[in-house]
């Protein structure tokens, strides 16, 4: 009988809201929705704290996405679209976003959404997307003074993990925590193109590697990428991760040790990074609207 | 306002072959902004720089190697797809290796009638450089006289001097319009307009510039200025990257490209001797990096233009590949920074993704302004 086919790659999907919070009783109503070109996250904001949030996979089309997403973290809130007084659209399908008020780069919004999650005093954020990577430099407001993108491969980003976890069959909450458990750490495997690492990876599984050590090469192929992009723009401390790879700690660990710097943690979910400045940035602007007005 | 010049951009060739019925001449194509157009102009003959199309193509891996930048393969493309069969003949000043490569490949592989490699030096720091070229021009001027079987007298040489200084002065009038609080002119008109120049007889050229001045000085621009931008770098006439940039809330008001102000920036100054002066004007030309060395006299010269027009942000090109400009982006990088011009460095291709070049530019104007974010 054949086996069951498994999509390994598949991470699960959510939504949260705080019970605790009454939205009626907030003065200011935000939310961010950022539609990545992997994964989708819509963040609502009561007076500048999180209140709920979704994320889930982004579809082909990214109007859909965004509606998708938004509903799915209005859900159980009572709250509707038409009671948020401003949204700011992020991610690659930030202008997709119809209900938005206005577009801001990810860019931008990891800066200031990792203002809020890792402290003002962080300096440094690497966004390790699905389909890219960016390393960004801020100040203490979250505002980006430089920055850079990987180019051309989706090697060293969220989607090249995907088809590491497929290939494997191995779940991709696994991942990080399997690829430690080696005992010793293999050399990396190519990391300028994921269809070259996979090639290199399947004739490492023919040679009679184990598949914790193909997922250690790949993590320190991934990590050692991404060093090299933060050692060109320059790593300041505090330094922070954001985006889906930040939850893989075989990357992770190899990034901070290839690195000599430690990652500051925080209680909030990685994803929501881009979304969550996103809403930061529509209460500064509604709050500036509302000024004016006056 | 600019419709000519747009007709000419695109339809260069439909220009060229017009001009070949109406003219007892040929079409000299040119490599490299370096080359001495007044000598070709005074021989009868339209000089046309050859640019590429920005499209993907397919037809110049057996004769450039894929390392070599994409706009010198694009440039051999046009010869080898035959988009050029009116030409008649080529000449490069010597330039960078990679376009030397299409020049080289071109005469090996598309039929023409003359060509000519021109020494232009590469160390134009050193004061004998002046000489030397005004040597190898007189072989340039001997050549393209026994090609045409008509003599290039110095009172031609001097009068089309004087035709192609009057462009120059033209173009200048426009670029002074950019220096506006909210110019008159976007910087993808500019861009057609420089490049067209390359394309069309210069009379043709300065007429319409005449035309239009008058009434660009009394235009009321359409649309806010936005950022103040400059582009610098590699050769670029893409319409369609410029096009973008100025579609998320900012205009190009100047740049240092080869297609763009580096073309004309200086001017032919009469001393007696026209051979001489025609060298001197190229030798002092604002300088490409290959002949930038080991003094970087390029760098002032971009700083100068980025106060004088006072740019909010620069943003470096590079054509993947290319090696000269590649030496120059990060020093380039820590100059204009350290002059408080913040940086944004693009690397291009045959044809630009605009997506992900979108969301670099959107980002790098979030940091040069969005105040009202914080």
């Amino acid at each position: 009988m054949a086996e069951e086919k498994k999509e390994f790659w598949r991470w699960k999907e959510y939504n949260w809201h705080d019970e605790t919070k009454d939205w009626k009783s907030a003065e200011t109503i935000t939310a961010g929705v950022d539609v990545g070109s992997v994964s989708s996250q819509a963040v609502i904001m009561l007076d500048g704290e999180l209140y709920a949030y979704s994320n889930m996979r982004t579809g082909s089309d990214s109007p859909d996405s965004s509606r998708k997403a938004m509903d799915w973290a209005l859900e159980g809130t009572g709250l509707t679209l038409e009671g948020i007084h401003f949204i700011v659209g992020t991610g690659y399908g930030r202008v997709n976003v119809p209900f938005a008020n206005r577009a801001i780069t990810e860019i931008a919004c990891h800066a200031r959404g990792g203002n809020m999650m890792y402290g003002n005093t962080v300096r440094t954020i690497l966004d390790m997307g699905g389909q890219d990577c960016k390393a960004i430099l801020c100040d203490e407001r979250g505002k980006v003074s430089n920055f850079l993108m990987n180019d051309k491969c989706a090697a060293g980003t969220g989607r090249g993990m995907e088809v590491f976890a497929d290939l494997l069959a191995v779940p991709i909450e696994d991942v990080g925590e399997l690829s430690l458990d080696v005992e010793e750490e293999p050399p990396p495997v190519s990391s300028t193109c994921v269809v070259f690492a996979k090639s290199e990876a399947t004739s490492l599984l023919r040679d009679g590697w184990s598949k914790k050590r193909v997922l250690a090469a790949y993590c320190l192929a991934m990590a050692s990428r991404v060093v090299g992009l933060l050692e060109r723009i320059g790593v300041q401390k505090d330094f922070a991760i954001t985006g889906g790879i930040a939850k893989n700690t075989g990357v992770v660990t190899r990034l901070e040790r290839e690195l000599g710097l430690k990652a500051l943690q925080s209680k909030y979910d990685t994803q929501i990074a881009g979304a969550l400045g996103a809403a930061l940035f529509a209460k500064a602007l509604v709050e500036k609207k509302r000024k004016q007005a006056v | 306002m600019f419709s000519k010049f747009y007709e000419w951009y695109e339809k260069r060739h439909d220009y060229a072959r017009d001009w070949l019925s109406k003219n007892d001449g040929e079409v000299v194509g040119c490599f490299c902004s370096y080359a001495p157009e007044e000598l070709i102009y005074a021989a009868g003959c339209l000089p046309m720089r050859v640019l590429g199309s920005h499209e993907p193509q397919d037809v110049t891996e057996p004769h450039i190697f894929g390392m070599f930048c994409p706009f010198c393969r694009d440039v051999l493309a046009q010869g080898l797809k035959g988009r050029y069969d009116y030409m008649k003949g080529i000449m490069i000043a010597q330039s960078c290796i990679h376009l030397r490569q299409s020049f080289t490949s071109w005469r090996n592989h598309v039929p023409v009638d003359y060509s000519f490699y021109l020494y232009m030096p590469n160390k134009v720091q050193t004061e004998h450089a002046r000489s030397y070229y005004a040597g190898e021009l007189v072989k340039f001027r001997d050549s393209l006289q026994k090609w045409r079987g008509r003599e290039i007298t110095d009172d031609a040489l001097r009068e089309t001097a004087e035709l192609y200084n009057e462009n120059r002065r033209l173009m200048h009038e426009v670029y002074d319009l950019r220096k506006q609080p909210n110019p008159p002119i976007s910087g993808r008109e500019a861009m057609v307009m420089v490049a067209s120049s390359f394309f069309v007889d210069k009379k043709d050229h300065n007429a319409e510039l005449k035309r239009i001045l008058p009434e660009l000085k009394s235009r009321t621009p359409d649309r806010e200025c936005g950022a103040r931008l400059m582009i610098v770098g590699s050769e670029n006439d893409d319409t369609e990257f410029i096009k973008m940039v100025e579609s998320v809330g900012a205009t190009v008001v100047v740049d240092d490209h080869c297609t763009g102000s580096r073309y004309f920036w200086n001017s032919t100054q009469f001393n007696g001797d026209i051979m001489q002066d025609i060298a001197n004007r190229y030798i002092d030309r604002p300088p490409c990096p290959t002949k930038d060395w080991e003094r970087r006299d390029r760098f002032p010269h971009v700083l100068k233009l980025a106060q004088e027009f006072n740019v909010d942000g620069v943003i470096t090109i590079q054509q993947k590949f290319c090696d000269p400009h590649e030496g120059d982006m990060v020093p380039l990088k820590e100059y204009l920074n350290s002059n408080d011009f913040p940086t944004l460095f693009l690397e291009f291709d045959v044809t630009v993704p605009l997506g992900p070049m979108r969301i670099r530019v959107e980002a790098f104007l979030e940091i040069v302004g969005e105040e009202e974010l914080f």
